[in-house]
């Protein structure tokens, strides 16, 4: 009995994020929409997980509220539960949220070219960020300002430091983000679409540079993304979304193997394959993600749906664990 | 050296605006400008003494003589003498513009400095109460007209029907508390016409500038909320703001006070202009008109010059 207590206790202990039920809505002119509906993961320090999704499911939203960052007004957390180690981050006051922000989890964005502030150097937001977090005198947080930038890979640090954001290229720029995100040693990194806006070649190396960083710090990361590809060179775990909330939560080996969600299955069958005949046409999921203000009553991804069913326009499938499985998937009749 | 030259530059770039302004206004005010022969002879002038004054008054010579002798007035910087009082127009506006400046400047501040910190709490506050009042009181100062403004805070603070605590009209700055006497009251109408348009424009660039990524990013590193408005918000929305302020001083140095000065019988240099408007003084206004262009000039030089401070984007190559 004893026993069995301590070895719960080491395994929720584990366990460094966990979201659970979690609901955003937006006040639009046009009525409420809710942006996230009863979302639920958990996140294991150290581990990467992806967040995959179109555009407007919810993703970067789910990543905001974990940082109490939700615009507000119009949104709002409804309703739902965001521990970081067993403190509920939703109940906790804005000053004590900012303790938190940019040191115990910190956030990374789309876009590098209006990310950081025009006006300032680089080091002295750099520095900003140390100070507030750490007990640091200027020099000392110089210095570490300048050893990041060295460890995400931009040359000439000592020099770099003293340059404004327009001086740096797109990839430098997310570089320094990454940086100022790493430099207070966060358990959790949230990194939204980071080389979405970056070209290509770039992306890799900056991709390389977060994995590279995330483990050499031990900190566990949540991708968001919309590329497939990245989510399965860098995650362990992948929770696909859908008109906020959670299709399929699945170690990414399982989803990319065995897709069970006609959702995943669709997304990754539209995915171009080099070894494809190229008489073939790209298959595509047929439809429209349905109006965030008129959303159906059953499953949200029942109109697009190759197998819906009656019972799928009538009341929405929960996210529940496949057995001898460890994914879960939310669905009636499953892959 | 890099904004001296800059500056150089730009005043070069500046004449052709000194020269078009000077144009229109030699057209409007000069060549087709009131004719002064018929008030200087009197009843039933012969043909003879007609022309004689004409050619006094140079009336006959062609166009392009005439243009260049205005430019030379204003390059030269003298216009000759005040036709109404005969005293020379450069030391009517030295005497002129220090009182236009002290009276307007106190209005000028206070207007910018409250509108920009009304403006903040507004926008702080977007869509609360605290904005719905603020942007309320900025609506009505936009409402009503200055002349409006003017008289009614006269009869709130000067008339005996109210508080009766500052004089009526006049001007006085000999001691400190006698140049308070008569600014204030209207330092008051000015600004509260000022706040109205200042607050709307600035929350508007505030507001947008609060919607701005690395204001985001700012905020999910932790940024307390004082911090972020003034290195995020404030700092960057510096370039609109100063355009703004640089840009209205052409207006107090010359011709923004002219209802004010008028109606409180100051003599400043709305007041002159606003006579010399009334009695035809054509060197008064021609160097009036020639001061507000080149001041123009100056403030787009400066605006530049202080973007460059306040941006670290801007070059001034």
């Amino acid at each position: 009995m004893i026993a069995m207590t301590a070895k719960a206790r080491a395994k929720s202990s584990d366990i460094l994020l966990s979201v659970r039920d979690l609901v955003v809505e937006f006040a639009t002119d046009q009525g409420i929409v809710r942006a996230v509906d009863g979302v639920s993961f958990t996140i294991k320090a150290g581990e990467t997980v992806g967040l995959v999704g179109e555009s407007g499911c919810g993703k970067t939203v789910t990543g905001l509220a974990i940082l109490g960052l939700i615009p507000s007004p119009p949104g709002r957390i409804v309703s739902g539960s965001i521990e970081l180690q067993g403190q509920d981050l939703t109940q906790l006051s804005e000053p004590e949220l900012r303790k938190i922000r940019g040191s115990e989890i910190s956030m990374i964005f789309q876009e590098p070219m209006t990310a950081l502030n025009p006006v300032f150097r680089i080091g002295s937001q750099m520095i900003d960020v140390l100070r507030r977090h750490q007990q640091l005198s200027k020099r000392q947080a110089h210095a570490a300002a300048i050893e990041m930038l060295a460890k995400v890979g931009i040359p000439d640090p000592a020099v770099r430091i003293e340059e404004y954001p327009h001086q740096l290229s797109g990839g430098m720029r997310q570089r320094v983000m990454i940086a100022m995100a790493l430099s207070c040693g966060p358990k959790l990194l949230i990194a939204d679409e980071p080389t979405t806006a970056l070209d290509v070649t770039t992306q890799a190396q900056v991709i390389e540079q977060i994995i590279k960083l995330q483990s050499e710090f031990g900190m566990a990361m949540i991708l968001i993304t919309h590329d497939l590809g990245v989510v399965a060179e860098t995650c362990r775990q992948a929770i696909v979304m859908y008109c906020g909330s959670v299709l399929e939560n699945a170690p990414v080996t399982e989803l990319f193997a065995h897709p069970r969600h006609p959702y995943t299955l669709g997304l990754l069958g539209s995915i171009p394959r080099l070894q494809a005949d190229r008489q073939t046409k790209l298959p595509i999921i047929s439809g429209m993600v349905p109006d965030l203000l008129h959303l159906p009553s059953g499953c949200r991804f029942a109109d697009r749906c190759n197998k819906v069913m009656q019972q799928c326009r009538q009341q929405r499938p929960l996210l529940g664990a496949l057995p001898d499985t460890s994914t879960k998937v939310a669905c009636y009749d499953p892959h | 050296m890099e904004i001296l030259q800059y500056s150089l530059r730009k005043l070069i770039a500046g004449i052709p605006l000194v020269l078009g302004v000077t144009l229109i206004s030699f057209l409007l005010i000069v060549y087709f400008g009131p004719d002064k022969t018929y008030d200087l002879l009197g009843k039933n002038p012969t043909a003879e003494e007609i022309a004689e004054v004409r050619s006094q008054l140079g009336y006959d010579r062609p166009f392009v003589p005439r243009y260049l002798e205005y430019l030379h007035e204003v390059i030269t910087f003298d216009f000759g003498n005040s036709e109404s009082t005969d005293e020379k127009v450069s030391t009517i506006l030295s005497r002129t513009i220090p009182v236009s400046i002290a009276l307007a400047l106190p209005g000028f501040i206070l207007g910018n400095v409250l509108g920009v910190m009304f403006a903040l709490l507004a926008a702080y506050f977007r869509g609360r109460w605290i904005d719905k009042f603020i942007m309320g009181f900025a609506a009505i100062g936009m409402s009503i007209s200055f002349l409006i403004a003017i008289i009614g805070f006269q009869i709130l603070l000067s008339s005996s029907d109210g508080l009766d605590l500052f004089p009526v009209r006049g001007w006085d700055t000999s001691t400190p508390l006698q140049y308070l006497r008569y600014v204030t009251v209207p330092t008051l109408a000015t600004v509260f016409i000022a706040l109205g348009y200042n607050t709307r424009f600035y929350r508007a660039v505030i507001v947008e500038e609060m919607t701005r990524d690395h204001v985001r990013t700012a905020k999910a590193f932790g940024t307390p909320p004082a911090r972020l408005f003034y290195r995020n918000i404030l700092k960057n929305s510096m370039i609109p703001i100063v355009t703004r302020i640089v840009f209205s001083i052409p207006f107090i140095v010359i011709s923004g006070s002219l209802l004010l000065e008028s109606y409180f019988g100051i003599p400043g240099i709305g007041k002159v202009t606003y006579d010399a408007i009334i009695t035809g003084d054509q060197p008064v206004l021609k160097a009036v008109v020639a001061l507000t262009a080149i001041l123009f000039v100056v403030a787009q030089l400066l605006t530049d010059i202080c973007y460059r401070a306040v941006d670290p984007r801007v070059s001034l190559k």
